[in-house]
């Protein structure tokens, strides 16, 4: 009998009444690269939680290497060689790269007293392997964008090389450029013995890295193949039971004049070279660059977070008062943030509360919340993007992370507005809550409404936008109508600046 | 037959089980556990301890440390602390107690006590939003310098303060303390204002996570401004009352005060953290600490335990509740 890294034997968990894993059963050899896909509130972060000593099976079995696991903590399990990179960002904003990445491990002399140098160097090293040679190891982490600091996550989890390592959507903040190296470094660990798990939306990426693909669906094992014996449909098969996927339906944007008109916007901490922007009534803009490229800061400060150093906006016609986020909101203009545990929800509210968060001055009248107006408008849109939950009062983290994206985007078009502006808004989702998102764009975009999407995604803005916007290094570097547009194009454009 | 029977009887229990979980996840439960616990062994150990005199007594203590820890609830909830409203329970006081003296006017008076009182909380919240002090500095910085001002207002020494204020301060309506009476109707204002109204729902957004209500439109500056506001006057009516008790305000009047109030925040069940709390656990946590206070004296219990005794209890209080909470990090 060959011993497997991993071995999971008929593992169950409930959360309450709910049932989330219904006896999973799943080996994984020593040096193979296995994708992990499917539906938001599948149970893979569950079941990886579990594997990695973070949270307790109710039933079944697992065993490393042959021995049984039984691991207390996260810490029980890191001894072992388990690391596990969750979905979530939680590296500690204050502290430096190099404290990050030895946090729990600090190198300490015999008197406690920390070995910055030792340390600072080793972490060059772990950077370099996931790319980032080129960051200073005593950055601090918050001053630094929500990809890298995934990468510092990964990084941390290599310093040592794990014998089992396990990624929980590593690539939705990062850019191809970024995932490409990361997976360089999957297929390199794995070589050296490393069994990895990679969880992801998205499937050519599972496709073209993995050497199995296994799918979770309401917490069952569905399938299990050889990435080289199966496609993008037989997998989104597996997933939701039936195959959905997007494609573009021509646009709804109407041929009057600019809607919305910005005029050389340019953020306060000048990383933009003023920006210049029309975009139609019904008309989806999306922005490509690569990371740094200024997209999120040129949707920020047009929506009034980041501080404006010159420029004007016109929504209809009408001058907007840069600056001011609440007068945006009422302006009509609503906004999907990128990153949405530490910009977009609201941990301890209920998920109707979070939906709801942008429109309480609709929601209420004479400042008094109108009585039932929430439950009800929250619950309809809570339904048309089928958010997984088991009532609206529930606590938003409890809900599964593509389920607490698509609560966050409820918010944004429950304002109604007249400038939609969508900052990576799929990510974490899956494939066919994805093309229900698409959908839905597409339908504000038919009631006139304008729409500016970031996207890192190629098929993404290739499903969605009338127009592709490229930004390079803080520069707008052209723009593409449907009949320019082309990845080949796309890209050559985005790296103008470099 | 009797399958169905203990069938029944099991859901029934189970969901009486599943009551009580819920019930004691909350820190309202434990805190009203151990108010009856305390009044249960207060009514043994001493005879007047049930008598209608000290149970109004125990009240109207209660009140001013609840009056002013309703406005450190909203501060909490919107993850700032205001340590200064001590001191400025004293400024509020000695500045009505001149104001009245020098105009004569007992209407100017009670408007310079509640109006210093908002003033110091505007100044609070003007460090906070427009200078980004951190709260816990800012509020340090104006409990020292309230403190002062009352000191050199009145060279150190009390000035006499009756009139509308001891109506404030030892008034009764139908044998009730003025002042109990002024903390149930504002403790109903703001039970309203917490979940009814959507200034309160900003507050809740804020104290959760204040980029993500920023970004959601939520005008978080005006929230911190607001709750600042309202904590200041509400320490000013603090000021009001105790100073009208005593027909006198004393520039030391409040000192330590921010203490009590906070730990009655803390004891009813409002995180440090932001985002979570509730306006009745306040008043319980208020009582708690009047009616530990009361039991000391009946009992003839040196003082000095009863600062110890306070401390444990705010340890044990949000102790049980972290416990149950779990490693929630
Ligand atoms: N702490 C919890 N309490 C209650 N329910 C939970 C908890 N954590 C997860 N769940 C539920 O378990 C189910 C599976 O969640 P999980 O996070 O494992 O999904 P996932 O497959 O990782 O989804 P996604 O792709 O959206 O990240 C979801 O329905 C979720 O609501
Ligand atoms: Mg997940």
């Amino acid at each position: 009998m060959t011993t497997h890294r991993l071995n999971i034997a008929g593992v169950t968990k409930s959360f309450g009444p709910v049932k989330v894993l219904h006896g999973v059963d799943l080996k994984i050899a020593p040096g193979s690269v296995v994708g992990l896909l499917g539906e938001n509130g599948a149970g893979k972060s569950t079941l990886m939680n579990i594997v990695s000593g973070s949270l307790r099976q109710d039933a079944g079995h697992l065993h490393l290497d042959g021995t049984e696991l039984a691991l207390q903590s996260v810490r029980d399990g890191i001894d072992l060689g388990i690391r596990f990179v969750h979905q979530e960002l939680s590296t500690i904003g204050s502290l430096s790269v190099a404290e990050n990445i030895f946090l729990g491990d600090y190198l300490a002399g015999r008197a406690g007293v920390i070995k910055r140098r030792d340390m600072a160097a080793r972490s060059q090293e772990a950077l370099a392997s996931v790319g980032l040679d080129r960051i200073d190891p005593n950055t601090i982490v918050e001053t630094l964008r929500p990809g890298q600091q995934q990468l510092i996550e990964i990084a941390k989890a290599v310093v040592v090389q794990p014998r089992l390592l396990i990624l929980d959507e590593p690539t939705s903040s990062l850019t191809s450029v970024e995932a490409a190296k990361l997976f360089e470094l999957m297929r390199k660990l794995a070589a050296d013995g490393a069994a990895v798990i990679f969880i992801t939306h998205k499937l050519e990426e599972a496709l073209n890295n993995c050497d199995r693909i296994v799918v979770l669906r309401d917490g069952a094992l569905v399938s299990d193949e050889l990435a080289d014996q199966t496609d993008k449909a037989r997998l989104i098969h597996h997933m939701v039971g039936k195959s959905s996927v997007f494609e573009w339906k021509g646009s709804a944007a109407k041929a009057s004049d600019a809607q919305i008109s910005i005029r050389g916007l340019c953020d306060a901490d000048a990383h933009l070279s003023p920006v210049s922007l029309d975009v139609g009534a019904g008309e989806v803009v999306a922005l490509f660059g690569l990371v740094g490229a200024g997209r999120t800061e040129f949707m920020e400060t047009l929506f009034g977070f980041r501080k404006a150093a010159g420029g004007e906006v016109f929504i209809h016609g009408r001058p907007l008062r840069l600056g001011h986020v609440p007068t945006s909101v009422r302006n009509g203009v609503a906004m999907v943030p990128e990153g949405r545990k530490v910009r977009g929800i609201l941990p301890s509210h209920s998920v109707e509360r979070n939906i709801s968060a942008s429109n309480l001055d609709r929601l209420s009248r004479f400042g008094l919340m109108r009585a039932g107006a929430e439950q009800g408008a929250a619950a309809d849109l809570a339904a048309s993007l089928r958010i997984k939950m088991e009532n609206a009062k529930q606590v938003i983290t409890r809900l599964s992370g593509g389920n607490q994206q698509k609560a966050v985007f409820a918010r944004a078009v429950m304002v109604e507005p007249r400038l939609l502006l969508l900052d990576e808004p799929t990510h974490g989702v899956d494939v066919g809550a994805k093309s229900e998102i698409y959908e839905i764009i597409h339908e504000l975009a038919l009631k006139g409404m304008s729409v500016i999407v970031s996207s890192s995604e190629l098929p993404e803005v290739l499903a969605i936008a009338d127009r592709c916007v490229v930004f390079s290094q803080g520069e707008m570097v052209g723009s593409l109508t449907r009949s320019e547009m082309s990845e080949g194009e796309i890209l050559r454009l985005a790296f103008a600046n470099h | 037959m009797t399958q169905e029977v203990t069938a029944a009887m099991t859901v029934e229990a189970q969901s009486i089980k599943k009551l009580l979980k819920t019930l004691l996840a909350r820190r309202e439960t434990s805190v009203a556990i151990i108010l009856l616990l305390v009044v249960i062994l207060m009514s043994f150990a001493s005879e007047y301890f049930f008598t209608q005199r000290n149970l109004l007594n125990i009240g109207r203590q209660a009140s001013v440390v609840a009056i002013v820890a309703l406005g450190q609830t909203l501060v909490i909830i919107a993850r700032g602390i205001d340590l200064s409203v001590g001191s400025v329970i004293g400024l509020s006081a000695v500045t009505g107690a001149i104001v009245a003296q020098t105009t004569g006017s007992q209407v100017l008076g009670i408007g310079g006590a509640l109006g210093a009182g908002l003033a110091a909380g505007l100044f609070n919240a003007v460090l906070y939003t427009r200078f980004h002090i951190n709260p816990f500095i800012a509020t340090l910085g104006t409990l020292s310098i309230a403190r002062g001002l009352a000191l050199l207002m009145t060279g150190g020494i009390p000035v006499s303060f009756n009139g509308w204020a001891s109506w404030f301060g030892a008034g009764r309506i139908a044998d009730v303390p003025v002042s109990l009476v002024m903390m149930f109707l504002l403790a109903v204002l703001f039970f309203f204002l917490a979940t009814r109204t959507r200034a309160g729902r900003n507050i809740y957004a804020t104290g959760d996570n204040p980029t993500a209500a920023r970004l959601a439109g939520i005008d978080v500056d005006r929230t911190r401004v607001l709750v600042f506001a309202v904590s200041g006057l509400l320490a000013g009516l603090g000021g009001l009352i105790l100073a009208g008790n005593l027909n006198s305000a004393s520039p030391d009047l409040g000192r330590g005060y921010e203490l009590d109030v906070i730990a009655a925040v803390i004891l009813g069940g409002t995180a440090l953290s932001g985002g979570r709390g509730s306006i009745p656990g306040v008043i319980l946590g208020a009582l708690l600490m009047a009616l530990l206070g009361n039991a000391f004296v009946l009992l003839g219990i040196s003082s000095h335990w009863q600062v110890v005794t306070k401390g444990l209890v705010i340890v044990l209080a949000v102790g049980i509740d972290g416990i149950q909470r779990g490693r929630e990090d």
